[in-house]
């Protein structure tokens, strides 16, 4: 515990307790609670409440005062709730006859305080917290606590009604598992199984389900039914067979008259059930409701509920199967010939004509096919081709190509353009693509994925979708690729010069993902640099939207490594040299940071590659300088991570190597004089003392990389690699640094009475404008700064002493700083 | 009844997060997708979980709305759509969509930095999340889908900050957003149409202030920012990238040139240039006077700003710097202050909100002694000045507000719950219109009257016209008889002739029969004769035939008698009438059950 914090504990208490204090900022008191939390997680409420006896004075006083703030009042009672957790927490409270007077409802009833939702929350939460022992249980019960519970399980504030749900079930669970281990208890043990009140309890909870679901009201039917799939998942026997007996009939009911609203919740009432062994028991009838709720697919509901059955998991196979052919009538009717019509349901084809609930059903239809095919549901008798068929022919009607054969004109007309199913079929396809059954249908979905992207009316959302089901076709039969190339760059060529900056970009973005999927398809590569892809790749780095110009970069950058990949070519670098042209003038104007961002991490992943290292010399000093000047931190940050590709590269294999350098005692010199060149120390010296903490921290790690490395080379020739630090901030900030070394070693050799030095050639260092390197990694703390690193959190204090702290300062403040936003 | 929801997940009797979910003529809405910054785990975000019930949020969602590019109004849009994962539409203005990932970005920038933070959004979350955005223009009806429009109008505030119409047949809702009536240095005041929606939704802020002119406080800022020059000091404002630092960097670049003032104003990001960029493009949306004098001058274009090197916080002399981020707590606005703290002679102009635990926060609540990393303590000497410039609507603003739109209803959020009562009760006198505040999680029902648009016949209207006299008074209720066809999703009133005609239904008829017993001691043709006789005595202006085959017809009503063998004094008299003639049927049955005159 910290004891900062419990010496500032009293007078937060008394300024939270004060009415008034208008309450502190609304995060405080929460975090605050945390800080509780956490306290009684280590030790617990008793040694808190013994030593603090200020919390149950402040408690006291809070609870007395009429003219409390709702928001204090609320902290209170979870505050109340949680130091009353432990057994020996609660008898403090009880002797004093504190608890009844926090919990006790007549304290609130009558007062308006009560009409506040977070005064019922925090109520409802100090019991939730409250309840992990006997003693509690037995405060609620013989208090007449229950009845008000199952008041708020209907509370107009969902945060409320929903608390109530979790304490009824807490409640339930406890009654349970307190009669089951009768004895065990030391403290309950001679009451726990027999108290009457407890039994009462526990019928009150369960026919106030039974009341529930039996009610007319929907609004009570549905927290009924919520409590009962609570009940399900959370409790056991015999709590939910007893329970489920009394609910059988009223649920019969509901689930036969079919009511729109409730679906979702009973459905969720099954899945919960389907989980407990009611379902093995034919007298619970699990089966057959779930079954009366697909009814024989002719109900308007029964679509959403097959929706919602097909993705129960434990759902049995039968009622699956039967959720499944559901799913499938929509599309199949839409895709039916003429001669099959007789077989399609009234219902069906009157909400197929209409525009809204045609388009919800086929969308329905469409995500709970992705998800069968997702999880390899679908049945083998069922024809993966011909729901792939339909799918595709859906596609063409939203494209507005209109089947000869169609027999729902309506329908045909509802679908034009209609992007949303658009989406949906696009996923389905893309679910389905894992089907070999498919493979011939290939041709055709590729042409109608040609179409949507040719279409300039294609919403933008489509062509991501698109694209993303492009590369699942690609990915899954590269050898179909090639032939189809020359129709999809044109179509690619068009779409990057799109009016939407949506559409450009995830065009870039799927180029960028073919490039990198396809680098070894020589086929690809070639058709990428004679097809002129590459020049509108180069011309979109001057997009006018940052967030494409950023993709381009991207683009661009795989392109270039793609074309090493391949035999070299003049166009190869002469696209090296255009890339590096307008990647360094985005480097150094961008006005924004993603295009710069992109460009160092294209060069990063560069130099990760093996092929590009000499051609990009020229051009490293400067991305290192520019890159760690930037005033984007994450481009500072991306820089360093580029500085230690380079220093890896360069320090252990050195693919880097123009020339051999031979042994590593000979390459670790020449590899440093390498980096002065670069620039690189300069850019993880700035960076160590950069504003922002990640860019320091980071420097930080490399240079005691660098510091590690230069230790291990015992021989190193210290006026090797020498460094100027006048004239930059980083020298002064060294000179400086040792300035304040030397005097305190100076002051500790006074104060031990030692005269002299064995560090003379030290005495000149800051009138020397040459440092050696290792000197200066030896000046600088590394460790120390790299702990205080670690230690700072960027100012946002989450200590719970500042916390306190704030607490107070703000109650001394007696402006109020007017509300404001971001 | 038809009814409107309204639950807030946030801005519900406070001015965190907004978030409010709208059910309209059954369509879900979300308004507004914001963050609470004040925590660094999941509380910041409001909690989807309870809009969804375990569905999906597109599946439950119609579309997504977001008012403006403050992050308590778009900040959790990323977390939503690529987290949580919502396909929908979103709509906000162009400029809201321009701006929004800047200052997402901005944010997410400063969030990933700290440490302990957990789950939130990434760079292409945040591109991913705005290609779902649907941009549109000011006073241009969107239809979402075939039933829910909305319609954008401007809301001052911020760049881009709109109001919106959600409608949905005949009923229809207005959020506000956040919005001011009263024009700022660049932005114009608040309006709306008459639109009489069942429901508006206006934030509140403000709601028990009548604030002091914005002048005032401009005023006010320049006297604190010249003076602090002028004895040499060093001024530091901490801003975000985007949005107040605009407002600032006009107000003082107009006063240094006016004053001909020589010490250097900085600006520490490179994101000025790309803000102005905005501002220019969007010049449509600033006010009046900005527009015009946009020809000679471009306001956003300064001269006296430059870029700002972290070298130059050493330099001697006065300087005023605008440095990111706005909470003091990292980067270069941290290190400058870290720098300028102990010098009195500087001061410390704090223009937003700050989140408890940053050094912001601390030092506006006076705090005088700062331990900063290392536990070394800083000593804060230079003045520390308070200063919101925030563009809300005051009470009087937003009782001007409902004046314009002239709402049935009311509801209040963004606002903190004892301001809003008093508004509230202010707004109930004056206007006669319920006014609700609900808390967060709390679902607000009102009750609409939708009227129902049904086309009429011409024919109809003719027929009537012939019956009513010459021409209907449009004041006055009038009641048509007519056949009411609901098809193809339109109501159409029509003649009954004209419905079965059109609906090729054949009409039936429906008759009512009825046994009448009277003892008369004659031949069945007797009775007969007698009951006609009797008729015609007492039905003088109807006409009454005695048909050959037995039968005596009165209008449609038919009459036989007949009589049993056992007891052939006991007639039984047999009437059956259409519909139409109920009332002379029922006549004639009692009168018939009366007996015959002897």
């Amino acid at each position: 515990m910290d004891s900062d914090c419990l010496s500032l504990l009293p007078a937060v208490c008394l300024v939270l307790a004060d009415p008034k204090q208008s309450p502190p900022d609304d995060t405080s008191l929460e975090k605050l609670l945390d800080w509780f939390k956490e306290l009684h997680s280590q030790s617990n409420g008793q040694v808190l409440l013994q030593h603090q006896p200020c919390l149950l004075e402040f408690i006291s006083s809070v609870c007395t005062s009429k003219t409390t703030d709702p928001a204090i009042l609320s902290f209170t009672l979870k505050l109340t709730g949680l130091l009353a957790a432990t057994t020996q927490g609660f008898h403090l409270f009880d002797e004093g006859g504190l608890l009844v007077y926090v919990f006790e409802l007549e304290a609130w009833g009558v007062c308006d305080l009560w009409e506040d939702a977070s005064v019922r929350s925090g109520w409802l939460q100090g019991l939730l917290d409250m309840l992990k022992h006997q003693q509690a249980l037995g405060f609620i019960c013989g208090n007449g606590l229950i009845k008000v519970i199952l008041q708020l399980q209907n509370d107009r504030s969902l945060f409320a009604a929903c608390l109530a749900n979790q304490l009824l079930v807490h409640i339930l669970n406890f009654l349970t598992s307190s009669n089951m281990t009768s004895g065990s208890d030391v403290v309950g043990s001679s009451e726990s199984s027999l108290r009457p009140d407890w039994v009462s309890a526990s019928s009150e909870i369960m026919n106030a389900v039974v009341e529930a679901l039996s009610s007319e009201d929907c609004p009570q039917v549905l927290q009924g039914l919520r409590l009962l799939s609570l009940v399900l998942s959370q409790c056991g026997e015999p709590i939910i067979s007893t329970l489920w007996k009394d609910v059988l009939v009223p649920l019969e009911v509901l689930v036969n008259r079919g009511s729109e609203s409730l679906i979702q919740t009973l459905i969720t009432v099954l899945e919960a059930a389907l989980g407990t062994p009611l379902l093995s028991q034919s007298e619970y009838k699990v089966e057959e409701l779930l079954e009366a709720m697909l009814g024989d697919g002719n109900r308007k509901e029964c679509f959403q509920c097959a929706a919602l059955i097909v993705k129960l998991e434990k759902c049995p196979e039968v009622l699956k199967r039967k959720a499944t052919d559901i799913i499938l009538l929509p599309l199949q009717c839409v895709s039916t010939q003429p001669q099959a019509e007789k077989g399609i349901n009234v219902v069906l084809k009157e909400q197929l004509s209409q525009k809204a609930s045609c388009i919800s059903l086929l969308m329905q239809s469409l995500s709970s096919l992705a998800q069968l095919a997702h999880t390899k549901y679908l049945f083998e008798d069922i024809s993966v081709h011909s729901i792939t068929s339909s799918v595709v022919l859906l596609l063409r009607m939203c494209s507005g190509h209109c089947p000869s054969s169609l027999i729902h004109i309506n329908t045909f007309t509802h679908l034009i353009g209609c992007c949303k199913v658009q989406r949906c079929g696009l996923d389905t396809l893309g679910a389905l693509s894992v089907y070999e059954e498919n493979l011939d249908l290939r041709k055709d979905i590729f042409g109608v994925l040609l179409d949507l992207l040719q279409s300039p009316d294609s919403h933008a959302t489509v062509s991501m979708c698109i694209f993303v089901y492009c590369m699942l076709l690609i990915l899954a039969a590269s050898d179909f690729l090639p032939s189809k190339l020359i129709d999809l760059f044109p179509v690619l060529e068009k779409r990057m010069c799109d009016l939407r900056w949506e559409v450009r970009d995830s065009t870039l973005e799927f180029i960028t993902q073919l490039t990198a999927a396809l680098i070894s398809n020589s086929g690809f590569s070639e058709a990428l640099h004679t097809s002129g892809m590459v020049s509108v790749l180069l011309s979109s780095l001057a997009d006018a939207e940052g967030y494409v110009r950023a993709s381009a970069v991207a683009a661009v950058g795989e392109a270039v490594t793609a074309s090493f990949h391949q035999t070299v070519l003049a166009s190869n670098s002469k696209l090296l040299e255009d890339a590096l042209v307008q990647m360094m003038a985005i480097l150094s104007q961008d006005t924004e940071g993603f295009p710069r961002r992109a460009v160092v991490q294209a060069f990063t992943s560069w130099l990760k590659g093996s092929h590009l290292i000499t051609a990009l010399e020229s051009s490293l000093s400067s991305v290192l300088s520019l890159g760690g000047s930037d005033f984007d931190w994450e481009v500072k940050m991306h820089t360093l991570e580029l500085a230690e590709v380079l220093m890896e590269k360069t320090l252990t294999c050195c693919p880097y190597a123009v020339q051999n350098f031979g042994s590593s005692e000979v390459r670790f010199p020449q590899a440093l004089i390498k980096f002065k060149d670069f620039g690189l120390f300069d850019l993880l010296f700035n960076s160590l003392f950069d504003c922002d903490r990640p860019v320091c921290e980071k420097a930080c790690a490399l240079l005691v990389k660098l510091r590690t490395l230069t230790a291990e080379t015992a021989d190193l020739d210290h006026c090797v690699l020498v460094l100027n630090v006048c004239g930059n901030r980083w020298g002064d900030e060294v000179q400086r640094r040792y300035l304040n070394k030397q005097q305190a070693k100076a002051s500790v050799c006074v104060t031990n009475g030692v005269t002299g030095s064995d560090e003379g050639t030290d005495c000149d260092l800051h009138c020397s404008k040459d440092i050696s390197l290792p000197k200066i990694l030896q000046i600088l703390d590394l460790d120390d700064m790299q702990r205080m690193l670690t230690l700072s959190s960027d100012h946002v204090v989450n200590s719970p002493r500042s916390l306190m702290e704030d607490i107070l300062s703000a109650a001394q403040q007696s402006e109020e700083n007017i509300v404001d936003c971001y | 009844m038809p009814d409107i929801k309204v639950t807030p997940l946030g801005a519900g009797q406070d001015v965190g997060r907004s978030c409010i979910l709208v059910s309209i003529g059954g369509k879900n809405i979300m308004l507004d997708c914001g963050m609470h910054m004040g925590y660094n785990d999941d509380r910041r975000f409001p909690d989807f979980s309870y809009v969804t019930q375990n569905s999906r949020l597109t599946e439950f969602l119609d579309c997504v709305i977001i008012s403006h590019f403050h992050l308590d109004h778009c900040g959790a849009l990323p977390y939503m759509s690529e987290m949580v994962g919502y396909d929908g539409p979103i709509y906000m203005t162009h400029p809201t969509k321009a701006i929004c990932p800047i200052l997402l970005e901005d944010f997410r920038k400063i969030t990933v930095d700290k440490k302990g933070e957990t789950n939130f959004f990434t760079s292409q979350m945040i591109k991913d999340c705005m290609k779902k955005v649907v941009p549109l223009n000011l006073h241009q009806t969107v239809q979402v889908d075939e039933e829910l429009e909305i319609k954008a109008y401007y809301a001052g505030h911020v760049l881009g900050a709109a109001m919106f119409q959600i409608k949905v047949g005949s009923e229809s809702v207005v959020y506000t957003g956040d919005y001011n009536m009263t024009p700022d240095r660049h932005l114009g005041a608040a309006w709306i149409d008459k639109c009489r929606p069942d429901l508006l939704i206006s934030e509140s802020t403000y709601a028990t202030t009548i604030r002091d002119s914005k002048r005032c406080r401009e005023r006010d800022f320049l006297k604190k920012v010249h003076e602090t020059v002028e004895r040499g000091g060093k001024v530091l404002i901490p801003v975000f990238a985007l949005g107040r630092a605009q407002e600032l960097c006009i107000l003082l670049e107009t006063f240094w040139e006016r004053m001909n003032l020589k010490a250097p104003i900085y600006f520490s990001t490179g994101l000025t240039e790309k803000a102005n960029h905005y501002y220019k493009l969007f010049i449509t949306w600033t006010n009046q006077k900005i527009r015009k004098t946009f020809v000679q001058r471009n306001m956003f274009e300064f001269k006296h700003i430059k870029a700002f090197d972290r070298s130059y916080a050493d330099n001697p002399g006065p300087m005023v710097v605008f440095a990111t981020p706005g909470m003091l707590h990292a980067g270069q606005s941290l290190q400058i202050f870290k720098k300028w703290a102990g010098n009195e002679k500087n001061m410390l102009i704090m223009p937003g909100y700050c989140v408890q635990g940053t050094v912001g926060h601390k030092i506006l609540n006076g705090q005088k002694k700062l331990e900063m990393e290392g536990r070394a303590t800083l000593d804060v000497k230079l003045q520390v000045e308070y200063m919101s410039f925030s563009a809300h609507a005051d009470a009087k603003g937003i009782m001007q507000l409902i004046r314009m739109a002239e709402p049935r209803n009311m509801l209040l959020v963004h606002g903190e719950a004892k301001k809003m009562e008093f508004l509230k009760d202010k707004i109930e006198q004056e206007f006669s219109i319920s006014c609700y505040m609900p808390a967060n999680g709390e679902t607000t029902t009102i009750v609409t009257n939708p009227s129902v648009p049904v086309d009429i016949s011409l024919n109809l209207l003719k027929r009537e016209m012939a019956l009513g006299g010459p021409l209907p008074d449009a004041k006055r209720p009038r009641t048509m008889h007519g056949t009411l066809i609901m098809k193809d999703n339109s109501l159409r009133l029509v003649s009954p002739e004209q419905a079965l005609k059109e609906l090729g239904l054949s009409e039936h008829q429906l008759r009512f029969t009825c046994r009448v017993q009277l003892h008369d001691p004659h031949s069945d043709t007797d009775t007969l004769g007698r009951i006609y006789t009797h008729l015609k005595s007492v039905l003088k202006s109807y006409s009454i035939q005695h048909v050959p085959d037995g039968t005596v017809i009165v209008e449609s009503i038919v009459i036989k008698v007949t009589s049993s063998a056992e007891e052939p004094n006991l007639k039984v008299i047999l009437l059956s009438w259409s519909y139409q003639d109920e009332e002379l049927g029922s006549f004639l049955s009692t009168l018939l059950k009366n007996g015959l005159p002897s």
